[in-house]
């Protein structure tokens, strides 16, 4: 990540948001100081080092800091982590993604442990049990001390500002309404719960070297290897002899993290071996586990310090943005079956974006390097009940319906050349031009059936001719079934983002980084044609095909007025999207001697756009910030212990509908904010 | 000049007259005249003569090539022309108008190219324009300029700008009512209509599916265990809710491998035969720079049929289904939209000095004061 002004300027309002002003302080201040040790951060922050000692204890509890203690000189130096505090602007879109994936007790447990950071299981579960338990008993009683410096979020559902939905912004307690309404939580649901958190990777087991950052960690590690190479390391021999013994290391810590992880996945949740038994203890059991399961695992090892992993709940917020957009450029029912087809395929993705200081344990590197794939099967299992795979495809006459091309298997990912929207779809065809008739057999249908088949299609299409029907819909076969939900699948294999990947017989894969990369122009193009009409995007985007054009060959591809192709490209140009060269035909560069060349320099506005999303997003908040202090008075009241909760019987009509409006405002700025992050998410993180 | 001398030019004319019947505008070196069968072979005195003769006659034009000199036929009537000339200035500015063709030449051109006054260039051209040998155009691509060109032909439809342009101006009201006859002859060959009506037949299906027993036990049961594996699984609820709400007419995609996308042929011949540019004959190649321009404007993207390509709409759910748009009417019923496009600062004009302490600031933004009102 990147750290602009404006992205550290947001990052010390976000913690500032949610965990107060003095760990925001010490943020700041190491965004800004770089590294720094604790009598240097007292300097900047004019804080005292006790002071400072105490907010880097709370944030490096939320892993907002790294810290490395040099072995020689025992110094400790502080780093900040601007991912860790940017992803604090994601809050509300995790829980309401683990909600929906996971359901409401995992939302729940997300939910407190982000308030504490990291903690041990077995105080985990104690302090779960008492917040929801209690809360049933007294509503929204004291708060629990025990917990001091959390007391403030704990309070914070209502603080919790990263929620879009109207309940949580103003929801005292509400958000746990459903939860509570039958029987106290017991200890053995939330191991339960917490062991399928932990094997889905959505929650990891911390370990010290968690608390480095991975460039120090790389680097702590090569020194120790380098006692093992007391002459030095000179000569490619001894050079590639150490690179392996530095990445066995690195390798070998992988591994220790995700012991646990390991060792629940194989127990009783994820391995097919294991599906049938389990499917079998599921006719009795209510809630999916059996005796031995990951539940008692964990119980057996209360010491283990656990913490969100946010890298799996990218992969989440991701797949819920790429359903959003199959489903506005495809279809509902195309985006449902893309889906299907993500959940399964990302229970083996565990990250969004890899780069060299990234630590890999086996799995991950044997998917990074081979791509996971699933089979049309698999996708099936995934597809939600509800979803109607016959709708959402046209119908069209078999004989217009080459199955050679729909059914084309590609075995090789696309090329990211650039960024050209263009040409990226068939780079496949090109290079294996081998394997041009390589399709996907299983999409035939025997001749037999076929009349039969195509009937069905029909009908289910346009429906009104066999109105009534509804019985023998029901009974769509199995199998019917899966030939229309392949058709789905085959559709999002064409489309021009090429959502999906057909590569193999019956396999499927997604090809995250260059549909990311799609969606990143898909986006530009979506801000430059609302500012600057559908003109302005035509001209980009001829600019972006064919590179740099004079202000004469442009009008003429546009079919666009010289004038008005240069006030177009002039206002473009003014607020950053073009740029222009100058070319002058002689030395006197006189203007009218001088040939414009137009451009469109990608990466360039993909960073400024970026930072802009981050400025955005700052003002935002400051904005709020302000609206905050204009109603400080309703807010003085509202804030206090005995009206929480109440503000209506409490307060006096006027001052109640003043505390509304402020309300209202805080969701638009707020859910703003999280729209910007959709923006940052698709442009860097994902 | 000899009897022989006149009788072999007469023949050569004739002999490169002939030769250059299918390309009018066909040149021909040294070598290819000598090829004629017309002059002895190796007489190149001759050849020399004879091309000499005609040249004055201006029955051949010379062209200087990269290769050599070349001469391009003139035909008699038009060599007749010169005839008409009387002064020196006249015949040097009508053999550059005459040579520019339909491209035309352009005044300021002229007068650096011949190196004469001001004055005697315009007399000379005022000369032959009262002769009826050259007429002034303008081209679309500079209308300031004074452009030259011969009387009895049309300027190159470089000049005029093809069909786009009505008396040297685009004509945009043109262009965009085909955009729009193209566009909805994509849409309309590249999608299926799903008319609103079958709103209540979507939803109920559903439910029963899951009651079912007899023939689909083995998909209930899966089903049914699936969710438990995933111990808490998600109600199935917001799926049912989306279909449940009432349907619009909507445009639906076409199974993937469908062949019959429009081509740019097929969307030629679709344009001539609803005869909408009656006046101005489109041809493919017109045709194909209206579609480039709407799969630059994001409205239509282009889709590999083997070997041949072919256009549909994008975003075919949220197009407008109706084929003809008013004018006025917005192409999506959902425009897309994001975080910045949506937020004041997204079209601030003083974004870049808008700081906390500066002139503009979030706090004091007016912009943020019409928004959140």
């Amino acid at each position: 990540m990147l750290v602009t002004k404006n992205a550290a300027e947001l990052c010390t309002l976000l913690v500032n948001e949610l965990y107060g002003q003095l760990p925001s302080r010490i943020v700041a201040a190491l965004l800004a100081r770089g590294r720094s040790q604790v009598r240097d951060l007292a300097l900047y922050t004019s804080l005292n080092p006790k002071q400072v000692r105490h907010g880097l204890s709370l944030v490096i509890q939320h892993n907002l800091v790294f810290y490395q203690t040099d072995h020689e000189t025992a110094n400790t130096t502080y780093e900040a982590n601007p991912r860790a505090a940017y992803h604090l602007v994601r809050v509300g879109k995790i829980l309401d993604v683990i909600n929906r994936k996971y359901g409401l007790m995992a939302k729940n447990i997300v939910n407190d442990l982000l308030m504490l950071g990291h903690v041990e299981i077995a105080e985990f579960v104690r302090y779960h049990k008492l917040k929801h338990n209690r809360k049933k008993a007294t509503i929204n009683g004291e708060q629990n001390h025990e917990y001091e410096h959390e007391h403030d979020l704990e309070n914070g559902d209502t603080g919790d500002p990263f929620d879009d939905d109207s309940h949580y912004v103003n929801g005292n307690g509400t958000t746990h309404k459903t939860g509570e309404d039958t029987k106290p939580i017991q200890a053995d649901e939330i191991f339960d719960t917490m062991a399928q958190l932990i094997a889905a990777g959505v929650v990891e087991t911390v370990s010290t070297t968690m608390f480095q950052s991975p460039q120090d960690l790389k680097a702590s590690v090569e020194q120790e290897c380098m006692k093992e190479f007391p002459n030095g390391i000179r000569g490619a021999k001894v050079t590639a002899e150490f690179d392996t013994m530095v990445k066995s290391q690195i390798k070998a810590i992988g591994a220790e993290r995700s012991t646990t992880k390991r060792k629940l996945q194989e127990s009783a949740l994820y391995e097919p071996s294991n599906i049938k038994r389990r499917k079998l203890a599921n006719g009795a059991m209510s809630n999916g586990f059996a005796g031995d399961s990951g539940g008692s695992i964990l119980r057996d090892e209360p010491n283990t310090v656990v913490r969100l992993n946010f890298d799996k709940c990218l992969v989440e917020l991701r797949n819920q943005k790429l359903i959003e957009h199959a489903e506005d450029f495809v279809g509902e029912t195309t985006a449902q079956v893309f889906a299907a087809l993500l959940a399964s395929l990302c229970r083996k993705v565990y990250r969004c974006q890899y780069d060299q200081h990234t630590i890999m344990t086996e799995e991950e590197e044997e998917t990074y390097f081979t791509g996971v794939r699933v089979t049309t099967e698999e996708i099936f299992e995934h597809l939600c009940p509800g979803v109607d795979v016959s709708t959402g495809i046209g119908t069209a006459s078999e004989d217009d319906i080459d199955i050679r091309f729909s059914e084309k298997i590609r075995k090789y990912p696309p090329q990211i050349k650039g960024s050209h929207l263009q040409g990226t779809l068939d780079e496949g065809d090109e290079i294996i031009g081998s394997d041009d008739e390589d399709y996907d057999h299983s999409g035939e249908r025997p001749s037999g059936a076929h009349v039969n088949g195509h009937h069905h299609g029909s009908v289910t299409q346009n429906g009104v001719s066999y109105n009534g029907n509804h019985t023998r819909e029901g009974q769509l076969s199995r199998t019917e079934q899966i030939r229309q939900m392949r058709q789905h699948l085959l559709i999002l294999a064409e489309a021009k983002q090429q959502f999906v990947r057909h590569c193999g017989q019956n396999e499927w894969t997604v090809d995250f980084g260059p549909l990311v990369q799609q969606l990143r122009y898909v986006e530009l193009d979506t801000m430059i044609e609302d500012s600057f009409g559908r003109q302005g995007l035509r001209l980009t985007r001829i600019l972006r095909e064919k590179g740099k054009l004079d202000d004469k060959t442009l009008p003429a591809m546009a079919l666009m007025r010289k004038p008005d192709v240069h006030v177009k490209m002039a206002e473009m140009e003014m607020a950053g999207f073009l740029e222009v060269q100058e070319v002058p035909r002689d030395n006197n560069r006189a203007a009218n001697r001088t040939m414009f060349f137009w451009f469109f320099d990608e990466a360039r506005t993909l960073k400024r756009v970026l930072d802009n999303a981050y400025k955005s997003m700052v003002r935002c908040l400051e904005r709020l910030e302000v609206e905050r202090y204009k109603k400080k008075n309703v807010l003085s009241v509202t804030d206090r212990r005995d009206v929480q909760g109440k503000e209506e019987e409490m307060l006096r009509g006027d001052v109640y509908n003043e505390y509304l409006d402020f309300l209202d405002i805080e969701k638009r700025l707020l859910s703003q904010v999280s729209k910007l992050d959709d923006l940052v998410s698709i442009f860097q993180d994902f | 000049m000899d009897e022989q001398t006149t009788l072999l030019k007469g023949k050569l004319y004739a002999a490169c007259e002939e030769a250059c019947s299918s390309d009018p505008d066909r040149l021909f070196t040294q070598e290819d005249l000598t090829a004629l069968d017309v002059i002895p072979p190796k007489d190149i005195k001759k050849l020399l003569q004879l091309i000499q003769i005609l040249t004055n006659e201006r029955l051949f034009a010379p062209v200087h090539l990269h290769s050599g000199l070349a001469w391009r036929l003139r035909p008699e009537a038009e060599a007749a022309k010169y005839k008409q000339l009387t002064s020196h200035d006249q015949v040097l500015v009508y053999e550059i108008i005459d040579a520019a063709g339909a491209e035309g030449a352009w005044q300021q051109d002229i007068k650096r190219r011949l190196n004469v006054q001001d004055n005697a260039l315009r007399k000379a051209l005022k000369e032959l324009e009262t002769k009826r040998l050259v007429a002034q155009f303008t081209t679309v691509e500079n209308i300031s300029k004074k452009m030259w060109i011969k009387a009895n032909i049309k300027p190159s439809s470089r000049a005029t700008g093809g069909p786009w342009y009505t008396d040297q101006f685009l004509d945009e009201a043109f262009i965009e009512a085909l955009q729009s006859v193209v566009m909805s002859f994509i849409k309309n060959r590249g999608s299926y209509l799903s008319k609103g009506e079958r709103g209540a037949r979507s939803v109920s299906p559903l439910l029963p599916k899951k009651g079912v027993i007899n023939g689909a036990a083995s998909e209930a049961a899966i089903k049914s265990k699936k969710r438990m594996a995933d111990a808490i699984s998600k109600d199935d609820t917001p799926a049912v809710a989306q279909l449940a709400k009432p349907r619009k007419a909507i445009r639906l995609p076409l199974p993937a491998g469908y062949m019959e996308y429009p081509t740019t042929e097929e969307i030629t011949a679709g344009i001539q035969a609803a005869e909408v540019a009656k006046g101005q004959p489109l041809k493919q190649e017109h045709v194909q720079e209206l579609i480039d321009v709407l799969v630059w404007d994001n409205r239509v993207e282009e889709i590999r049929m083997g070997s041949r390509v072919g256009y549909r709409a994008v975003r075919i759910t949220k197009q407008n289904p109706s084929l003809y748009s008013k004018p006025g009417d917005e192409d999506f019923w959902e425009p897309r939209s994001n975080g910045l496009t949506t937020v004041p600062c997204g079209k601030c004009p003083v974004f870049d000095l808008c700081e906390e302490g500066g002139p503009v600031w979030a706090g004091g933004c007016e912009y943020f004061d019409q928004w959140l009102a």
